[in-house]
């Protein structure tokens, strides 16, 4: 079997809510029991709407937070507990890319002192001719290492985001919307940069995007996120073209396509997504759903292997499974 | 409504140029565009960032700063609006014409109840006491589906979610029956799901209405859905029109070919690589002479010296209707790959 990258093992991460003194404590249930796999050279696409947890699980598999529950195994090292110094050899594995590369990339250094950072934490010292072959590696010139982050367009900062986090050759890069923040033409270059940088240099990805098509374009294996946990979970042509939760279907039915005429057949979901303070009792998603019964109050549902499926789920099942009792039929 | 002259233009802009006044000089933000739009129809106009199309709306609104010189016509249904004094434009504005904005929290006031904020909305343009204004709000919000809309009234704008907040800002825009409704990314903020909802409640209020939709837009498919003709600006110049159609299925300007083949699409398998466009669009006013997308295009090698010295004007292409393309090329692009 393919080297497991990142395993995250039923993690939770809730976060409390300081609230008057006589009131209740309540707590955020930012993330609310997630497995996930990514093995080498996968690309597993996290996606879902604002509240749904998929940062917060970015930042806690790359350990930027702890988490309240589970485990996080990198490279099949346990680093759940690990912290400060002992952390660095984690950070060497897997690293990550952030959304808004004007506010990850302090404006008083050079993109020189940006790209060595990394190396200075490891205990490197760069020679010039590694950062110049990092700038390259992303399509930037040489001239470049002397100039600031105002300087440069935000595709090119994103560019200068991403050769940091290549920097200490990370097998892994978790890229949390990184390209959400670009017009559609630099959008573009830079997830063909990513798919470049991953036939050259055998990386994995994870990527956290709300944009579904964006994720379509490069993700291997997807995993759909609501209210703090999975809902669908497969591989990317299976779950775009035969969703089986009904949130998924909704979520892809509601993404506009560029061509007049084309008939969608949307479901448009009424209400919006409810508070993570206190999700609904059983399926998260049933208070929206279009086929909700009796019975998704009861107990959460729990993923399944979908019907239909070419591959056997095992605990470590790469196959489509979704959290639904009552999903989608594959299509005929 | 079967009246003749329906589909004359609500809304005519000729020839806008706004000029921005700065310390490092004079920036040509919008450069001499047109454009028109009917009632019940939806003209969307689409670009990137620093492509002029935020600012054009702003102008026809009269919004800008007063660093903003702004020449050309701007005529509602025949009437100039371009330098007419303060107070005659406001009681056009929100009245005539109604703007919805990207970003519902900062255009709600998040002192004042959202029923108070449609309200005064209401009572700016109408002569009726407080309490008849209320009820048109409450009637507004429950038209734009604020669930319990007269309980819902009394809350604060902190009280909404980012989608129910841009429905606030959609009742508020409506409560005077606009004839033309400008909405700059509306949906911008707001998730996928929201969005097919915000995007079918202005439809339906189109079709009961017979208001004219300016839709700003970054996002192609979202336009390719809701609108009639479209608008392609580039640094500030319009480098194509046409109808939805002639613009997604007969491009004839290389920057629009190149943003249809940089949209990753959801529908259909991924292609191995996106088309892409090199280089980033330029800032306001860097480019002076020539076409401002010759630094970018695949194209220039076929024509040559023109594209650097001579600025292409729009010229229409062969067809039905008034599909115009700012380019030199004589034909369409993606044959000649």
């Amino acid at each position: 079997m393919t080297e497991e990258l990142l395993n995250l093992k039923d993690v939770k991460k809730y976060f409390g809510l300081r609230g008057a003194p006589w009131r209740k404590a309540q707590s955020v249930r930012a993330v609310d029991g997630v497995n996930l796999v990514v093995r080498k050279g996968e690309t597993v696409g996290l996606v879902g709407e604002s509240g749904s947890g998929k940062s917060t699980l970015a930042r806690v598999a790359t350990r930027l937070l702890d988490p309240t529950q589970g485990r996080v195994e990198i490279g099949g090292t346990d680093v759940t507990k690990v912290r400060g110094r002992r952390l660095r050899p984690v950070r060497r594995r897997i690293q990550m890319v952030f959304q808004d590369p004007q506010a990850s990339l302090n404006p008083r250094q050079s993109v020189g002192t940006i790209l060595s950072t990394p190396y200075r934490a490891q205990g490197i010292r760069p020679t010039r001719t590694q950062l110049v072959d990092l700038l390259k590696q992303v399509g930037l010139a040489e001239q470049y290492l002397e100039r600031y982050p105002h300087e440069f367009s935000g595709g090119q900062r994103q560019r200068i985001g991403i050769a940091r986090a290549l920097s200490v050759k990370p097998d892994l890069l978790v890229c949390d919307e990184p390209v959400s923040a670009l017009d559609v033409s630099v959008q573009a270059q830079v997830l063909n940069l990513l798919a470049d940088l991953r036939d050259e240099l055998g990386l994995s990805y994870v990527l956290v995007a709300h944009d579904l098509a964006v994720v379509r374009q490069v993700a291997d294996r997807i995993a759909v996120m609501y209210l703090g946990t999975i809902v669908e979970e497969g591989p990317a042509a299976q779950v775009y073209e035969a969703p089986a939760h009904p949130y998924t279907k909704a979520l892809l039915s509601a993404v506009p396509v560029p061509e007049p005429g084309v008939d969608r057949d949307r479901i448009v979901l009424t209400g919006d997504v409810p508070t993570p303070i206190d999700p609904p009792s059983g399926c998260p998603f049933r208070t929206r759903c279009y086929k909700a019964q009796d019975v998704c109050a009861t107990e959460r549902p729990v993923l399944e292997p979908v019907q239909g499926s070419t591959e056997h789920s095992t605990e470590h099942s790469t196959g489509h499974r979704a959290a639904c009792y009552f999903p989608e039929p594959p299509p005929s | 409504m079967a009246e003749p002259g329906l589909t004359a233009p609500i809304l005519e802009v000729h020839d806008l140029h706004v000029t921005f006044t700065t310390e490092g000089g004079p920036v040509p933000a919008v450069d001499g565009i047109d454009f028109a739009v009917a009632p019940g129809e939806t003209l969307a106009i689409v670009g990137e960032s620093g492509s002029g199309k935020s600012v054009s709306s702003a102008a026809v609104m009269g919004l800008l700063p007063s660093n903003a010189q702004v020449t050309g016509e701007v005529l509602l249904d025949g009437r100039e609006l371009n330098g007419l004094p303060g107070d005659e434009l406001r009681k056009i504005r929100g009245n005539d014409i109604a703007m919805v904005f990207q970003d519902a929290l900062s255009a709600l006031n998040p002192y004042y109840t959202v029923g108070w904020q449609v309200a005064e909305a209401y009572r700016l343009h109408h002569d009726v006491s407080k309490k008849k204004a209320h009820e048109r709000a409450i009637e507004l919000l429950d038209k734009v589906g604020i669930p319990d809309a007269s309980r819902r009234a009394d809350s604060y704008p902190h009280e909404f979610s980012g989608g129910m907040r841009q429905r606030v800002v959609i009742a508020m825009a409506l409560v005077n029956d606009p004839r033309v409704l400008i909405a700059d990314e509306p949906t911008t903020a707001l998730d996928v799901t929201v969005q097919a909802q915000i995007m079918r409640l202005l439809d339906d209020v189109q079709a009961e209405f017979g208001t004219a939709l300016i839709l700003i837009s970054h996002d192609l498919g979202v336009v390719a859905e809701v609108a009639d003709d479209v608008l392609v600006m580039y640094a500030g110049r319009a480098a194509e029109r046409g109808t939805v159609r002639d613009i997604f299925f007969r491009a004839a300007h290389p920057y629009t070919l190149g943003l249809l083949g940089a949209m990753p699409r959801v529908d259909v398998p991924p292609k191995p690589r996106l088309t892409t466009i090199p280089g980033t669009p330029p800032t306001p006013g860097s480019i002076t002479t020539g076409c401002p997308f010759q630094p970018r295009c695949a194209y220039t090698h076929r024509v040559g010296e023109r594209c650097i010295t001579e600025r292409p004007e729009l010229t229409p292409r062969p067809g039905q209707g008034d599909h115009e393309a700012a380019c030199h090329l004589g034909r369409r692009p993606e044959v000649l790959l």
